[in-house]
């Protein structure tokens, strides 16, 4: 049941990962009401606190009426910054104040607060029809819209089901009037992997591949994308902004048992690991665990190294790749054409170095309509004079075009060709162009 | 000081949730005042003397029949005022009223000749916080088809602005200027009955008036400025969870009894099509890029609003009008925002192809935009009417702007001036043809509201929604009394 998966759940998030958790978030988790996932923070809460005060970190959000909302103005924070009222100089020159709006609107205030100011804002209440915790996080925290990534997180992962029937397990108001029409496309906004796994998930491979010498260059392939869109997507500070923030605050206190991603990866405690294996399974298939339990230190070194040379053939790779991608459309449909001739001729296993006949190995050829246009190396005489005066005989080999007439003699492709080009003459003579007329006359 | 059931600080063992509380539908009939044609219906080369002539025709027998009842026993030293027809006809000396179209001649007002002429040799002014000037300069004219009449008196001081349609007593003096005694305008027009049209309709179909239930409330709220950053993130949570009746205690329930949310405008920061000065100039500046260019449009915003709305979707219909920074046309009527920027939030809407409205669910509309909502009728702008009108005088509230704007009977009377408009031609929908119970107008310095009363009993709730962004306010009106109330949301600034 729900009730006893919770607290295992907020250790590991709030206590392991160093994650904040909003009561929504939970809800979505656990699959509660969001009345009862309040509850659970509040629970949760409070036995940590009785433990060890301060393990664990809360907001809190009120409701309520504000006692004036002139004094109100001051405590609540709006974004952006002030913009001067207009003509705010003339406004007291106004002749009938009593024409100004102020008869008294009954203003509700919800207020996210944080523990440390929750008293004084208590305080300045009128009346508070309700109070619970909105988040608990592992320390306290500085900018509250981080809490923001709690739901960023719920539209990522909590995102399936039927949104029309989210109301009967989180308690949220329902609409039966609402209809929602199934798009024949499904947008695929929802980004299956955070960013942090994503960049773990990298970290992780990127070594790995540089002990495998032949990586399979679709599945480098289908990882660009991916990296690129994470790097294009959204400039927040995701988890791991705020990761890094619980971490440089907390850690000073709490034993290194708390520890995050990143720093878990690299001392490799294993029970860290535990907690990171769903994430990173295909891509630690390659390393033993052993090693980075044995020595610490050259582990994370080599690995480093490791990761350069990775990174380093990954971008030639990519280069190459590109460069692929990029030449011609019908050369690189003719290529095969190529081997295949020299395998002919030559009888010769392609990965043989070819004898010294630069001229006809090196050349890069392309077939267009039965002639055979290229460049190949050619050793040429060039005649030099030199410092002393004499004239010297050089050969050099020169890169130079060519375009031959006649196909290969071996080559049986180009001779359906005209054939092909006859018949559609013959087809078209009933008519007869009128380019046809003037090669006749 | 606090209930106790609504304190939720309490562990194990978890009390059972109230049971779920649900909204009633919201009876809502969408207009379409606004509405422009579509594609090649559009044309944009008709010259906007036009929308002054219709203006001026449709309005001069409404100020008409309001000076004649003011003025016709008006006598001044045995002088009997005398209605002239024309501007160009008033003769000198004369106790005479005329109607006609008002015109601000103002030294710091954009000039559209003088950006032609200027056009070469340099860059056209900043655009401005206000259009008066300070040495008190500026002229006030009225005009008809005949021609202008400059027009002075104590009694216009800052009262009006271009594009009003006005009726003015006086006498014109000898340096050829006349002297204005009183003003008239049409005043709000007929205001229609709650339900009428719907009750119409049913009269029609011989059918038998349903009982209504209890009206829920309309929750208006404008300036979300979303901006691709997180800076705002936690209010605009916040918002959500209210909406959602999952943030607070078992007073969740009262956010239940919303049955529409409407958004009056400037939902993204910063969309708009038009660059504003400072962000030409460094376009210009920068390399030039061909193909997609990351740093020209960020799709972050939008996405962010149409995931924000896609959470509220589920269990609020909500209605978005475009505003100034939102990416609609700039030129006022702004037609409703495409679906395309909502992939998500776009599947609680009807097809556009089957229909142009959606009365539960996503209901992009235009701006201005009018419609009845639980019977009454609902005026509403994201607010550049009235900051453009504002421009033009000094020292006057928002709120009694709008008031004004509905007595002359123009909802944009500075559009065409100053104000970017559709050429109409032969009607102007921006001239008001009924009176509506509430009138609101977005993206305000701060909340303001007030009620307006009419020569012949009507009623109007004049609401100024102020800037979410800024304030974290938002609007609730009950639909059953028209009482105004507003919510908050925001956070405490953590302390050092």
């Amino acid at each position: 049941m729900a009730e006893a998966r919770y607290r295992e759940y907020l250790v590991d998030r709030v206590l392991a990962e160093g994650q904040p958790i909003t009561y929504r978030l939970l809800s979505r988790a656990l699959q509660v009401h969001v009345n009862i996932a309040k509850q659970m923070l509040y629970d949760f809460h409070a036995e940590q606190t009785k433990k060890q005060p301060k393990s664990v970190h809360a907001t809190y959000l009120l409701t309520g009426k504000e006692r004036s909302s002139e004094h109100s103005n001051g405590d609540i924070a709006h974004n952006g910054d002030d913009t001067a009222m207009r003509s705010s100089p003339f406004m007291s020159s106004l002749p009938e104040p009593e024409n100004t709006p102020e008869s008294p609107v009954p203003t509700t205030s919800v207020v996210l607060v944080r523990e440390e100011e929750l008293e004084k804002t208590k305080s300045g209440f009128e009346e508070i029809t309700s109070i619970h915790i909105y988040s608990l996080e592992p320390g306290p925290i500085e900018n509250l819209n981080l809490l923001a990534v709690c739901n960023q997180e719920i539209a990522r992962s909590h995102a399936s089901g039927d949104p029309l029937e989210r109301w009967r397990d989180y308690g949220s108001i329902q609409n039966p009037y609402i209809k929602r029409r199934t798009t024949k496309y499904a947008p695929a906004m929802a980004k299956p992997t955070t960013k942090a796994t994503v960049k773990a998930t990298a970290a992780v491979s990127a070594p790995n591949e540089g002990s495998k010498q032949g990586p399979a260059v679709a599945a480098r392939k289908e990882s660009t994308p991916e990296e690129s869109k994470s790097g294009r997507s959204t400039p927040q500070p995701g988890p791991t902004a705020s990761l890094k923030r619980s971490d440089s605050k907390t850690m000073t206190k709490k034993d290194a048992s708390v520890g995050n991603l990143f720093k878990s990866f690299a001392k490799a405690k294993p029970k860290a690991k535990e907690a990171e294996k769903p994430i990173e399974e295909d891509a630690m298939q390659g390393m033993s665990e052993d090693e980075g339990d044995a020595d610490d230190e050259p582990a994370v070194k080599f690995d480093e190294e490791k990761a350069a040379a990775a990174r380093k053939a990954r971008e030639e790779r990519e280069q190459k790749l590109q460069e692929m991608m990029e030449a011609d459309g019908t050369s690189v449909l003719d290529m095969p054409d190529a081997p295949t001739e020299e395998t002919d001729s030559q009888d010769a296993p392609i990965d043989k170095e070819t004898p010294n006949q630069p001229a006809e190995s090196e050349a890069t050829v392309t077939v267009q309509g039965g002639r055979r246009r290229g460049k190949r190396r050619v050793m040429k005489k060039k005649k030099v004079k030199d410092e002393d005066g004499y004239l010297v005989t050089k050969e050099e080999a020169v890169w130079e075009s060519f375009s031959e007439d006649e196909p290969e003699p071996k080559k049986a492709k180009p001779t359906p060709k005209p054939t092909v080009a006859k018949g559609k003459k013959n087809g078209g003579k009933g008519q007869g162009s009128i380019a046809s007329f003037f090669k006749k006359a | 000081m606090a209930s106790s059931d609504g304190i939720l600080l309490k562990g194990a063992p978890f009390e059972d949730p109230a049971a779920v509380s649900s909204r009633n539908a919201s009876a809502y009939r969408p207009l379409h005042t606004f509405e422009l044609p579509k594609g090649s219906e559009k044309h944009y080369a008709h010259q906007f003397a036009d929308m002054y002539f219709v203006r001026l025709a449709q309005l001069k027998e409404a100020v008409k029949q309001k000076a004649h009842e003011a003025w016709d026993a008006f006598e001044l030293a045995g002088d009997k005022a005398k209605y002239v027809e024309r501007v160009l006809d008033v003769r000198q000396g004369e106790l005479c009223w005329v109607v006609g179209t008002v015109y601000m001649e103002m030294a710091m007002k954009p000039n559209v000749l003088d950006d032609i002429s200027k056009e070469h040799w340099i860059a056209a002014p900043p655009s401005r916080d206000t259009y008066v000037s300070p040495s008190g300069t500026d002229d006030m004219m009225l005009e008809d088809e005949s021609g202008r009449l400059r027009v002075a008196g104590n009694s216009l001081n800052s009262h009006y602005v271009t594009g009003c349609i006005l009726a003015a007593l006086g006498t014109e003096q000898a340096d050829g200027s006349f002297q204005v005694i009183a003003t008239q305008y049409a005043d709000l027009p007929r205001q229609p009955q709650r339900w009428e049209a719907e009750d119409a309709s049913l009269t029609v179909a011989k059918e038998p008036t349903p009982k209504r239930e209890k009206a829920g409330k309309l929750a208006i709220v404008s300036g979300l400025d979303m901006t691709g950053k997180d800076e705002d993130d936690v209010t605009l949570d916040l918002l959500v969870e209210y909406l959602s009746g999952e943030a607070g205690g078992p007073d969740q329930a009262s956010a239940s009894s919303i049955t529409r949310l409407v958004i009056a405008g400037n939902s993204l920061s910063n969309a708009s099509p038009i660059l504003s000065r400072e962000e030409f100039d460094v376009r210009k500046g920068a390399k030039r890029n061909y193909g997609y260019d990351s740093s020209s449009y960020n799709a972050t915003p939008a996405e962010k609003f149409d995931a924000f709305l896609a959470e509220i979707l589920p269990a609020l219909p909500v209605s978005v009008l475009p505003g100034e920074q939102d990416p609609a046309n700039v030129a006022l009527p702004q037609q409703p925002l495409h679906p395309a920027l909502f992939p998500l939030s776009r599947a609680y809407q009807y097809p556009p192809a089957l229909a142009n409205e959606t009365l539960e669910g996503l209901d992009l509309v235009t701006n201005p935009w009018e419609a009845d909502v639980e019977g009454w009728r609902i005026l509403g702008t994201a607010g550049q009417t009235l900051d453009d009108l504002l421009k033009y005088v000094d020292g006057v509230w928002p709120l009694d702007a709008m008031e004004m704007m509905l007595r002359w009977r123009c909802i944009a009377p500075t559009a065409p001036d100053t104000l970017w408009c559709y050429p109409f031609q032969d009607d102007d929908p921006l001239i008001l043809k009924e009176c509506p119970h509430i009138y609101f107008a977005g993206n305000r310095e701060k909340f303001q509201a007030k009620f307006v009363k009419g020569p012949a009993g009507q009623q109007v709730l004049i609401v100024g929604v102020p800037k979410f962004s800024k304030t974290g306010q938002i609007v609730l009106v009950d639909m059953e009394t028209l009482e105004v109330e507003t919510v908050k949301l925001g956070y405490v600034k953590p302390g050092p």
